[in-house]
């Protein structure tokens, strides 16, 4: 391995990521949480345009960073936003969890070390964003579209529960 | 000279260009900002028959700005006692720092450009959505009711106007079959796109108003019921920051209207002996005219009524408009 600035720039989104990821589950706040996943986002985003899919990081920053963060933070903030989560585990599960941590890295390195990927040649990254659209419409219609209409029934049902709530305060009052 | 940069081979060197460069970019983008208040100032005060800045600076208050400024660094910088500290201090680097980043991908004229990003437009929106996240984390530390009710405003109007915004911009991308903004400026050799996209246009202009919580969508900040919204706790240095990324979103805002719709750096024919970074400027600074003049001549929206236009009127009337431009657009293709 080389260090290239494109190591470097790897190395320092990756650390970013995992490091966001650590705190999110280690920070007791939850907006700090919140504030942790967005810099987990964002890097992510940052790899993905180091592997020159520059459509999927916008999207990945307008969609989870951007509004799925929000939402999050509206949710949290009209709730209880002063909770705060203790951590309460005993000494066995420590030492459970810390062996599961350990057998895992290993079935990973072990899956990851000889793994020989043939690198074959192709040009997904010239003008994947055309690409993408292209695919999407003519290949995998029908999954486009069943995915719409999931959408908008999420979208209905979501107004009908608000609906509900309105007639159950006008029934109250 | 910026377009062989950009193809040339990754390097220390090449680092520090670009290091200095954006250095460059950063002193401009504060000088444009010291001299845009003043002009909204004077602007302001001659629409409402007022002399604006008159003492600072000589006549016309050229010093105005960067005596305003020096005092906000002299401030005290104060941080409440029951504030989320770490967040606190964080919250107006995220709001400051998408607020930059965007400039990267605009391009002034053909050739002076920072990055040219196959969906430039779509990293534009994707990255302003975050001086959101910097904004509510803000008004959240602040522990304040009248921050926090400025916040959640803030979240909710950006939210409810990027979709609009998106919308509006689905036409023009239509027409050109592009996402990179120097293709978008490129197609608008035969016509601007405000004449090809007039509604789009009117879209585009409103929602990106409401975007930049200025006049009359200033409700995040409304001085007459939240005293000053997400950032009444925040002073000196930090309170400038929040402010410095609304003058770059003015700026970077300005100059994506420009390129979409005015043509960027493109001349008027005839003319096309004057530079296009003159023209760049030109139709840039009618924009900046235009968005200081809505906030002199509108009052501010209600609440209610702010989300009732966003999702009531703007929205279907910008997905009328991409209709509209696929109509358009296939009866071109037949002649």
């Amino acid at each position: 391995m080389t260090l290239s600035g494109e190591f470097l720039a790897f190395m320092s989104l990756a650390l970013v990521a995992v490091i966001g990821g650590v705190l999110l589950l280690n920070l007791t706040k939850v907006v700090h949480m919140v504030v942790a996943l967005v810099f987990t986002f964002v890097s992510i985003a940052g790899i993905y345009v180091l592997l020159s899919a520059e459509f999927l990081a916008a999207v990945q920053i307008l969609i989870y960073s951007g509004a799925i963060t929000i939402i999050m933070l509206f949710g949290i903030m009209l709730t209880r936003h002063n909770d705060t989560s203790e951590p309460k585990t005993g000494r066995w599960r420590k030492l459970l969890l810390f062996l599961g941590v350990l057998g895992f890295a290993f079935a990973v390195y072990i899956g990851i070390y000889n793994l020989d990927l043939p690198a074959a040649p192709n040009d997904l990254h010239v003008n994947n964003t055309e690409q993408i659209g292209i695919e999407l419409y003519s290949k995998f219609i029908i999954p486009f579209e069943v995915t719409s209409v999931l959408l908008l029934v999420a979208l209905i049902g979501s107004i009908v529960l608000a609906k509900k709530d309105d007639e159950k305060e006008a029934e109250k009052e | 000279m910026v377009e062989e940069l950009l193809y040339s081979e990754a390097g220390l060197l090449n680092f520090g260009i670009f290091f200095l460069l954006a250095t460059v970019l950063l002193l401009v983008v504060l000088g444009f900002v010291t001299y845009a208040i003043l002009a909204e100032r004077k602007v302001m005060g001659f629409m409402q028959l007022r002399h604006g800045p008159n003492q600072v600076g000589g006549r016309w208050g050229l010093l105005q700005t960067v005596a305003d400024v020096l005092k906000l660094l002299l401030k005290e910088d104060t941080i409440p006692k029951l504030a989320d500290r770490p967040l606190f201090i964080l919250a107006p680097v995220i709001a400051f720092a998408p607020a930059f980043m965007v400039l990267a991908t605009i391009p002034f004229t053909d050739k002076l450009q920072f990055a040219d990003i196959g969906v430039g437009l779509l990293y534009y929106i994707a990255i302003s959505g975050l001086t959101t996240v910097g904004i509510v984390t803000g008004a959240w530390a602040s522990n304040n009711k009248y921050a926090l009710l400025g916040g959640m405003r803030a979240a909710a109007q950006m939210i409810s106007y990027e979709i609009p915004l998106v919308m509006s911009v689905l036409g023009i991308i239509l027409l050109t079959g592009s996402l990179n903004l120097n293709e978008i400026v490129e197609a608008q050799k035969n016509g601007w796109f405000i004449i090809w996209q007039p509604i789009a246009f009117t879209v585009f202009l409103i929602a990106s108003t409401a975007e930049l919580n200025r006049v009359p969508f200033d409700l995040p900040e409304a001085e007459s019921e939240l005293v000053a919204g997400f950032h009444v706790e925040y002073s000196g240095f930090r309170w400038a920051f929040f402010m410095l990324a609304e003058y770059v979103y003015f700026f970077a805002m300005a100059s994506l209207t420009t390129v979409l719709f005015l043509g960027g750096w493109l001349p008027l024919p005839f003319l096309d002996f004057i530079p296009g970074a003159v023209w760049f400027a030109l139709k840039f600074t009618a924009v900046i005219f235009i968005l200081v003049w809505f906030r002199v001549t509108f009052p501010r929206l209600r609440a209610d009524q702010l989300m009732e236009f966003g999702w009531k009127v703007l929205l279907p009337v910008a997905l009328a408009n991409i209709f509209l431009t696929a109509l358009l657009k296939e009866w071109l293709n037949i002649f």
